[in-house]
């Protein structure tokens, strides 16, 4: 049996605790008394995974089985989640390939001809044949590359269909192929709570026109946490939305959950608790270091980006939307929740090297700001880990990096946009719509492999919680002018990061540092300790 | 004793000057003016385009030599002196107009000013001159007091004493003068000799051949007049040495004195010898100066820390006279007439009884500078160097080494591969290029002047400041053991000397690097603006072979790639040689690889993989700025050597695209050759201009954005060149016509931190 997740109290005896930092991670010293919240350890995987799904399809929750939804002559439409889940992505098979062929099958046998498969991916960058096929599999790809399996186009006015309004005035507008269709299959991959239900298809087949409606500073502000959906604005708005569309098409929605493995096995003191580590993990801990340190900075990039997570698969829920998604957050929470007593002064977190935008590619300056302030600092439920005005002390080098073939806007909004102002409400304001409508961004979105213009936008608002909740946000090792150039600061150790914390927490806060990755969601109780 | 009372002797007199633009004459008219109330004067001045000798002498009058004058008189009275007192003479020493036939006194200050003229041009002002102003006098009719103003070192190189009086010489001047005229119609034709003429275009093609043969044509031309001037200067200065003289200048000043003495044996002459003449003691006012002549120059180098030591004895005495001396003496000499065909000879200098030594200058200097030092900009002030005087061997070793370490190393920096490091590499090599050829000229001119250690003797000067009545001592007089060196070394003269600098640094700001500031919205005044983009090397870091690569390997097997990768690495030194020559013959032979490739397969593989390459290298900031010109409404054009598939990732960008075509055969494959010639070097600017006048462009209002010499001729055609990350070549270019140069390929300099405080009111503003 797994042990759960637990809060340590760093005493004489803690070791230095493991630290991610970018295409690196260190073992850093906490002061004595500060928290450390670990996950829990990983949850077995479902004995069989064929099994699991065909249970799944054949014994829906809310809904007719699969076999029953499909016959001859129907449009039968699959969307599945994108490269941005799950990180590090899934060693092969895929569970998304392991799905999609059960629905195909099951397709097949009821002569169904008209199948599309959609990558959800919104704004996203378009995914490469390549990376298509990891997710899909060899066999889907053969079958339906490129016709019938296509990149999602929100700017491919033609292919969009306005489905109308939600109570809140919000537009309804998604992929005209997926609204069309006889049955919308939707399969996911629930990495972290903030995935899946009504998230799936309502945002991840939506256009900018109804994007827009939740991806803004008010909303953001107001997803308290991002992790916790009914206390989620974002998520209040999606539910709105997918209600919409479930009177448009029908929906058979394929949720599934993995465990906490996230690194290879031979990376395994990255799970580990530090005290535990045997001396083989110190050795490979050192090796690792060393080496990875001494690597230059191509090759380095190059071993993360290909590692990919041995994880295994811990449930599939299929059905209505609802019912599925609410079952497979209680396999989330099983994985993932901690409870924690109170808020503390200070929040330590680790950024690693990878975030849901940079598969293959950079993790610039403003994509760390999200991975840290957008999603870390929301893995919360209840209330934030660290209170009201308290310190954010992150670990990452921030270089000033970009992929200008995936991130050309970003270089444009790092450089025109965060310069005039880091106010998340100012900026939407000011720039959102000329980069939103930009033709050139548009064209690269549509043909090359470029996130949407808007998208840098929608990374600084993910911020937009932490950034109204927090006083002081310090990156520790983060490059100073990129740090600088998004109105935080930087400090060269940790020790300084607490020496320029003091001025907003004084010179003996409470520390908590979310030992994380593998996820860890924290159910925040009670009040300052 | 009643003696000479300057003012009352040449009262009534009507005095000719020529030189007044000069240093010393400006000085002269200012004194006539000031205390001469009673004197005429006619001053020979050359107009200058529109501006007639009147007009200039008007100018002349508003300097600040003449600012007491002013002050006294008031400005409109002294306006009105010209056409009154002063009657203005409009021509030169080659055209001298009919003079009046009332002139008492002669002064002839006009001569040519560089030690170091080509040999032609120094007989011509300082010999031929003189000889004109005598041949204009002889025209009147007339025997006035002629008063020669030549200099000191007229005696040539010599140890020892020099007195005043005729030198003594056998040199025939009329068979110099004919043979320095002789050398220049030599040198210009040796310069035609064809041997000579392939010479210079090899050396154009080998450092413009990129840009296009119209270019290399007048690098070549003026690589011949090049040629021909040092050739000219260096036989001056050598036909000087051999007949014993420091340079060209004190040769052709002794022929003028001699030209003098032969052919105006009927006219009373009166030959004024100064030394080195340097800014005024007193009058018109302490420190007074006009442009800068011999010591200026190495006194502010020394305060800016460039010369760190001094090829002089420091014993050795340095003959320096205050102007105000000089112009007094001048006085002395115009009053008193010597009889004709004896001519007085008045040497004007300090070295004879109030010697100051080169050490004794230097301390001066030197102490001067450490209360007073000069402030770099940003860098605080400058500590003077403390110099070891190693002698003069010692110096030119040293700098004879500074030289050659410097044209290694600029000949390895220019073949580097650009980058911002090689850029600043060479820029701070053109810095110390210049401060060696600074110590080259100053040295060389120097140079004899140190070496020889001349007295000169100046009895016959002192009797005549002794001739002046004791009221015009204070005056007009010019004794030089009266001048206290201290004194007018650190309070007056060098001050005078470093103000106009201290000026020029303080009051400015800081001096930024040219940007490329707000565009222009919409159309200019003579058309439409257009914005010209190069792709490789500008757009994105990229070249035609890595391209070709990029192209080419998808379709081949794993073994034909690695036999096309030798390939190319085996023709690469070829080619890059043949793009220093000529960029066209180097696109055309990469492109002749083509041969036999699929276009369609090409444009595939564009879309397919190229593109990410493309999009991936493409610079943020060039994006930007193509887009920036776009919001601007002007027309944006890529003017690209690359072949057009290639061009498709970026298209939409632009308006307007020139790219090369490849020519493709009956059966779909390209045949290695252009379907027409590629638009390189000059071949941009042409097309530019010519599109310009076919569709109405205003190029003056255009802007051009390339990164390498090749692109010289497409960014002289617009009115806003930039060069982007350029080459070693460009950047020099670029930096010398102060056109922007802009780095789009590296990160931006460290700017300022946020000012404490603005992220808090930001995220507080954002919860509100």
């Amino acid at each position: 049996m797994p042990r759960p997740g637990f809060v340590l109290e760093v005493d004489e005896r803690t070791p230095p605790l493991l630290v991610h930092s970018g295409e690196s991670f260190r073992l850093q010293d906490f002061p004595l008394g500060s928290r450390v919240i670990y996950p829990p350890e990983s949850l077995p995987g479902v004995p069989d995974v064929d099994e699991a799904i065909e249970q799944a399809l054949l014994h829906p929750l809310d809904s007719e089985p699969l076999p029953s939804l499909l016959h001859a002559g129907m449009r039968l439409t699959i969307a599945f989640d994108d490269l941005s889940l799950p990180l590090p992505p899934m060693r092969k098979p895929d569970i998304r390939q392991r799905v999609i062929e059960h629905v195909l099958e099951h397709a097949a046998r009821a002569g169904v001809d008209d199948v599309q498969i959609i990558a959800a991916n919104a704004l996203h960058r378009r995914m490469t044949p390549d990376e298509l096929k990891a997710i899909v599999g060899e066999r889907v790809f053969r079958s339906f590359f490129p016709d019938n399996l296509v990149n999602f186009d929100a700017e491919d006015r033609a292919n969009l269909t306005h489905l109308g309004m939600t109570d809140e005035n919000e537009d309804v507008e998604i992929s005209k192929r997926a609204a069309e269709s006889d049955l919308l299959v939707y399969v996911n991959v629930n990495l972290v709570a903030m995935d899946g239900g009504w998230k799936s298809t309502a945002i991840g087949l939506a256009s900018y026109n109804s994007l827009r409606h939740h991806h803004n500073s008010h909303t953001m502000v107001h997803s308290r946490s991002f992790m916790d959906r009914h206390s989620s604005q974002l998520h209040s708005s999606a539910w709105r939305m997918g209600r919409v569309l479930n009177e448009h098409v029908k929906v058979f929605q394929i949720e599934t959950t993995l465990n906490n493995d996230a690194f290879p096995s031979q990376y395994g003191f990255l799970t580990k608790r530090e005290w535990e580590w045997s001396m083989r993990d110190q050795a490979t801990f050192l090796g690792a270091k060393r080496g990875i340190d001494m690597m230059p900075a191509k090759a380095r990039r190059k071993l993360f980006q290909s590692m990919e997570a041995p994880y295994l698969v811990t449930g599939i829920s299929a059905g209505a939307v609802e019912p599925v998604h609410d079952a497979t957050l209680e396999r989330v929470h099983r994985q993932q929740l901690v409870d924690v007593d109170g808020q503390s002064d200070v929040l330590v977190l680790g950024l690693p090297y990878l975030c849901p935008y940079n598969v293959n590619s950079v993790m610039n300056p403003i994509l760390a700001a999200c991975l840290g302030l957008g999603y870390f600092f929301n893995m919360y439920v209840g209330q934030p880990l660290v209170r009201k005005g308290g310190a954010i002390i992150l670990n990452h080098p921030v270089p000033w990096e970009f992929s200008t073939l995936h991130h050309p806007s970003y270089v444009d909004f790092f450089d025109e946009v965060l310069s005039v102002s880091t106010d998340p409400k100012v900026i939407e304001q000011k720039f959102e719509q000329q980069y939103a409508t930009d033709p050139w961004y548009i064209h690269l979105y549509r043909t090359s492999y470029a996130y949407h213009g808007v998208h840098p936008f929608y990374m600084w608002y993910w911020c937009a919680h932490a950034l109204d909740h927090v006083g002081d946000v310090i990156w520790v090792g983060g490059d100073r002018r990129a740090v600088a150039r998004m109105g935080m600061r930087s400090a060269s150790t940790f020790a300084d990061a607490l020496e320029m914390a003091s001025d907003t927490v004084g010179r003996s806060p409470s520390i908590t540092y979310l030992h994380s990755p593998p996820h860890v969601l924290a159910r925040v109780n009670g009040s300052h300790p | 004793m009643a003696g000479l009372r300057i003012t009352e002797a040449l009262a009534g007199k009507h005095l000719l000057v020529t030189g007044v633009t000069g240093f010393v004459g400006e000085a002269l008219l200012e004194r006539l003016l000031y205390d001469l109330p009673n004197t005429r004067i006619t001053v020979l001045v050359r107009p200058r385009g529109a501006t007639t000798g009147e007009d200039r002498t008007r100018q002349l009058l508003t300097k600040p030599a003449f600012a007491r004058l002013r002050e006294r008189d008031g400005g409109e009275a002294v306006d009105a002196l010209v056409g009154t007192r002063i009657h203005v003479l409009d021509g030169d020493l080659d055209g001298i107009p009919a003079l009046p036939t009332d002139i008492d006194v002669v002064v002839h200050c006009a001569g040519e000013v560089s030690f170091d003229p080509p040999i032609h041009d120094g007989f011509a002002t300082n010999l031929h001159g003189t000889l004109n102003v005598l041949a204009a006098v002889r025209e009147t009719n007339t025997a006035p007091h002629y008063v020669h103003v030549s200099t000191a070192y007229v005696a040539g190189r010599r140890q020892g004493h020099v007195t005043e009086g005729r030198l003594d010489h056998a040199v025939d001047w009329r068979a110099e003068s004919a043979a320095a005229m002789r050398v220049r119609d030599a040198v210009n034709d040796a310069s035609r000799d064809a041997g000579k003429l392939a010479e210079f275009l090899r050396e154009a093609e080998r450092r413009h051949g990129a840009q296009g043969p119209s270019t290399v044509a007048s690098e070549a031309e003026r690589l011949r007049v090049e040629w021909v001037g040092k050739q000219l200067v260096d036989a001056g200065r050598e036909r000087a040495r051999t007949l014993g003289w420091t340079d060209c200048y004190t040769f052709t000043k002794a022929m003028a004195e001699r030209a003098v003495e032969e052919t105006a044996s009927d006219l009373p002459v009166t030959i004024c010898r100064p030394s080195i003449i340097e800014s005024a003691l007193a009058q018109p006012s302490p420190g007074w100066i006009e442009g800068f002549k011999m010591a200026e120059p190495l006194i502010l180098a020394y305060g800016r820390g460039d010369l760190p030591d001094f090829p002089g004895v420091p014993d050795a005495s340095i003959d320096i006279i205050p102007v105000d001396y000089v112009v007094n003496a001048i006085l002395a000499a115009c009053a008193t007439t010597p009889p004709p065909g004896e001519p007085s000879y008045f040497t004007i200098c300090s070295g004879a009884r109030n010697p100051l030594t080169f050490r004794h200058l230097y301390d001066l200097v030197r102490e001067y500078y450490s209360h007073h030092p000069l402030e770099q900009r940003d860098r605080g002030a400058v500590r003077a160097p403390v110099w070891e005087w190693p002698g003069a061997q010692r110096v030119e070793q040293l700098l004879k080494l500074g030289e050659r370490a410097h044209k290694t190393a600029d000949r390895v920096v220019t073949s580097l591969p650009r980058s911002s490091r090689t850029r600043d590499w060479a820029r701070s090599l053109d810095r110390q290029g210049r401060r060696l050829e600074f110590l080259r000229r100053y040295f060389d001119l120097y140079r004899p002047y140190v070496d020889a250690e001349l007295h000169f003797s100046d009895s016959a000067t002192l009797a005549l400041h002794h001739s002046l009545d004791p009221e015009d001592v204070e005056r007009f007089g010019f004794d030089a053991a009266t001048i206290d060196w201290d004194y007018y070394i650190a309070d007056v003269h060098v001050p005078a000397v470093t103000t106009p600098l201290r000026a020029f640094t303080g009051g400015r700001s800081v001096k930024r690097p040219p940007t490329v500031h707000e565009l222009p919205r919409g159309d200019g005044p003579d058309g439409s603006l257009v914005a010209v983009f190069d792709m490789d090397g500008t757009l994105l870091p990229s070249n035609v072979i890595e391209s070709y690569l990029w192209l080419r390997l998808p379709e081949l097997s794993s073994a034909r790639r690695v036999r096309e990768v030798a390939d190319v690495a085996r023709a690469l030194p070829r080619w890059l040689l043949t793009e220093r020559r000529d960029r066209g013959a180097f696109l055309r032979s990469v492109y002749r690889r083509y041969a036999g490739a699929e276009y369609d397969e090409l444009l595939r593989i564009v879309d397919d993989d190229v593109t990410d390459t493309v999009l991936g290298r493409l610079s943020a900031a060039a994006v930007r700025k193509v887009r920036e010109h776009r919001a601007a409404g002007h027309r944006t054009i890529l003017i690209t050597g690359a072949i057009a598939p290639l061009v498709r990732p970026v298209a939409p960008l632009f308006d307007e695209i020139v790219a090369a075509d490849l020519a493709v055969g009956a059966d779909g494959r390209c045949t290695g050759f252009l379907v027409r010639p590629p638009l390189v070097g000059e071949g941009r600017g042409a097309w530019l201009r010519h599109q310009a006048a076919r569709n109405g462009w205003d190029l003056a209002g255009s802007y051009a954005y390339a990164d390498s010499a090749s692109d010289l001729p497409l960014l002289r055609a617009v009115g806003h060149p930039v060069a982007v990350d350029p080459d070693i070549t460009l950047s020099r270019i670029a930096r010398r016509a102060k056109w922007p140069i802009e780095s789009w390929h590296a990160r931006p300099p460290v700017g300022p931190l946020l000012p404490a405080g603005r992220d808090r009111r930001a995220l507080e503003g954002s919860s509100r």
